[in-house]
């Protein structure tokens, strides 16, 4: 009993300690009468999505609605099924997530849908009851870095492509994307190399192609931080300026990099709008308005090609959404 | 040292039949490079010294998983603190390797002391610094080595970055001292340097005696007067301090950070290591020579998936594969030996 009763306390203080670390807009607020409340679900914890979250804020205070963010710490589909339950018992209108595994969410998807209005964003589900998607259209994004990589290496070669996992239906997308815009261009794909996400194996993945293809013309990083891991290799390789780097996102290093001239562009996408768009769209829905939805059930937000010319502008910017300094 | 022989001969087969590989494709070996050498060795160095901590632990049938954490928690917490306190970055990583052996002190503690079992009391430990980590950047990524100057050699540079005139402009041949300079990898240094420590603390001191001895069993070592409880605590804080100096040099190494990810799974590197290095699970062997071996198996296993254009989908069983192989051998080969003893003790007898 006494056992007990030292886990319930400490179960207690733990609780009470919680609340100062919560961050502002997970704090729990009175139930305002009228106010809807519409929930963001992300897939792991990012740079990107503190970019989504500003995205958020700003819908949340200009159409004065309450916006629950939700950062799954493990990034499992799983975690993401307790989160959404635990979102509709705390009364959610809507749901707007980024499902980690679309295929096999399936079910849960559709029961999520059944109680409250969900759309996916930045990646879709299409085989569920989702309402629309609201994000990048991968495929677009793959052409778009198909142009930037005929641009850097006019006269043909050998690309390589690094990325987390292939089994990611954006990976498939940009690939495919690329794949098609690069098609009859004298330029091919020589392999896929991946890292499951650990940084370090990606930048050795790099080192060891440059080794092993010294004829290798340009480098294709597909996701955030494959950029910076290529970069990261290429240079102690000893071959900057060697070979050409087109990658996607805007992590610091690699607009420092196209800053510096090593990377030759980088594909973004737009989470800013992801966010600001997924709260608009659920509260539209939320007051009866079904008409936001498009026929297609797709709203793509488009992405930005940033080169050497326009990079300072973009960072400027992404420095005042993410209140970095 | 068996082992030690057996994890060389293994090293030297799978080299061989790499670049065998290679010369029937291509007439050349890009696997026996220097280029390659260039590649690999920061990476053993790398992975080498968190296998070396993990080691100390095993030896003593224990075990770390928290050691990746550790890594993730250490590079993060002193991105930040040298970002938002704008202390000089020294001093930063000091208190953050404090931090780590405060962290290992209480692991120990609580196998020691308290008996809990270090595989939960670590696991927890694997949670809660990823989530320090995570919470005291905000979840952004961060990058380290710019702040440390000079110091970011340690994770990044070789000993031709050493060399009066520094590293000759890319492009200009080297001559051949120089290109060996080009190699030798300040994280491998680092390692050979905590193994040298290690290895005369294991293999030449009494307290490394102790030290297996209570591996082997913790009873016995207690009865005969070993300090069972203090050479454990000892053995978890050397872990978490290795695994944070590790954490540095890995920030150096890859710069860009993310919170949730980096020193994900690193743990799991570091044991393999050891296992493979010839370290019992159940305690009471291991030695450094085997633990740094071991890593440069997984190491080159990792490279060569690479240089042969085996599919990436194919590591993890390439890797899997050989560790098990590896270890289903070694066992083989320690139960014949053991025939063998007993066949010449019977003879003797018998004589």
């Amino acid at each position: 009993m006494r056992g007990f009763l030292a886990v319930m306390i400490c179960v207690f203080l733990a609780a009470g300690c919680g609340q100062p670390f919560l961050a502002p807009n997970q704090q729990p607020s009175p139930d305002a009468p009228g106010k809807i409340r519409v929930a963001f679900v992300v897939n792991n914890a990012s740079d990107f999505w503190k970019i989504a979250e500003a995205g958020t804020t700003k819908a949340a205070n200009e159409l004065g609605v309450e916006v629950l963010f939700r950062i799954p710490s493990a990034g499992t589909a799983e975690q993401q099924m307790q989160i959404c339950q635990d979102l509709i018992t705390l009364g959610v209108s809507g749901i707007a997530i980024s499902p980690k595994d679309p295929a096999n969410q399936t079910a849960m998807l559709n029961e999520t849908a059944a109680r409250c209005n969900l759309v996916t964003q930045d990646s879709d589900a299409p085989q569920s009851n989702r309402l629309c998607y609201i994000g990048t259209n991968n495929y677009e994004a793959g052409r778009e870095a198909g142009k930037l990589i005929k641009e850097c290496v006019p006269s043909g070669g050998k690309v390589m492509f690094f990325v987390g996992t292939m089994d990611a239906q954006n990976a498939q997308d940009r690939k495919k994307g690329i794949d098609d815009e690069l098609a009859n261009s004298g330029i091919v794909l020589d392999d896929v190399r991946t890292d499951e996400t650990d940084r370090a194996k990606a930048v050795a993945n790099v080192e060891d192609s440059l080794l092993s293809k010294p004829d290798l013309a340009c480098l294709v990083g597909l996701w955030s931080y494959n950029g910076p891991a290529i970069l990261n290799g290429v240079k102690s390789s000893g071959k900057l300026g060697q070979v050409k780097i087109v990658c996607f996102d805007e992590e610091d290093a690699t607009l420092q990099g196209v800053k510096d001239g090593h990377i030759y562009g980088t594909v973004v996408q737009q989470p800013f709008e992801f966010g600001y768009q997924s709260v608009r769209v659920l509260t539209d829905l939320a007051k009866g308005n079904k008409a936001v939805v498009p026929e297609s059930k797709c709203i793509y937000i488009p992405t930005l090609s940033i080169k050497q010319d326009g990079v300072d502008a973009f960072w400027a910017r992404l420095k005042s959404l993410t209140g970095k300094s | 040292m068996r082992k030690v022989f057996g994890l060389i001969f293994l090293l030297v087969i799978l080299s061989g039949l790499t670049a065998a590989w290679e010369y029937h494709l291509m007439g050349s070996s890009r696997f026996l490079s220097l280029a390659n050498l260039k590649n690999l060795l920061p990476w053993i160095g790398l992975y080498g010294i968190l296998a070396l901590g993990q080691a100390m632990v095993i030896i003593t049938g224990g075990i770390d998983l928290s050691v990746g954490s550790v890594v993730g928690m250490v590079g993060i917490l002193t991105a930040v603190l040298v970002d938002k306190t704008a202390m000089p970055a020294i001093l930063a990583a000091l208190i953050i390797l404090c931090l780590s052996a405060c962290i290992g002190a209480g692991h120990g503690l609580l196998v020691a002391k308290v008996n809990m079992q270090p595989f939960i009391v670590t696991l927890c430990g694997l949670f809660l610094y990823r989530g320090i980590a995570r919470f005291a950047a905000e979840d952004k990524s961060q990058t380290l080595g710019d702040a440390f100057g000079g110091l970011s050699w340690f994770g990044a540079g070789t000993v031709l970055d050493l060399l009066p005139g520094g590293p000759p402009p890319p492009g200009q041949p080297m001559s051949l001292f120089m290109s060996w300079a080009s190699i030798l990898a300040a994280p491998f240094l680092v390692m050979l340097m905590v193994a040298v420590i290690l290895g005369a603390f294991l293999h030449f001191s009494p307290w490394g005696r102790h030290l297996l001895a209570l591996g082997a069993s913790e009873d016995a070592a207690r009865y005969s007067g070993v300090r069972t409880v203090q050479l454990k605590i000892l053995a978890y804080i050397t872990c978490s301090v290795i695994a944070g100096v590790a954490g540095l040099l890995f920030g150096f190494k890859i710069r860009s950070l993310g919170p949730s990810n980096f020193g994900e799974f690193y743990e799991l590197y570091a044991i393999a290591g050891a296992v493979l290095g010839g370290c019992s699970l159940r305690g009471g062997s291991g030695n450094v020579l085997g633990v740094v071996l071991g890593v440069a198996l997984l190491m080159v296993l990792r490279n060569l998936v690479n240089l042969l254009q085996i599919s990436s989908q194919l590591e993890y069983v390439v890797i899997g594969g050989a560790i098990l192989i590896g270890v289903f051998l070694d066992e083989m080969f320690t139960r014949r030996a053991e025939r063998m003893r007993k066949k010449s003790v019977a003879g003797a007898r018998a004589a």
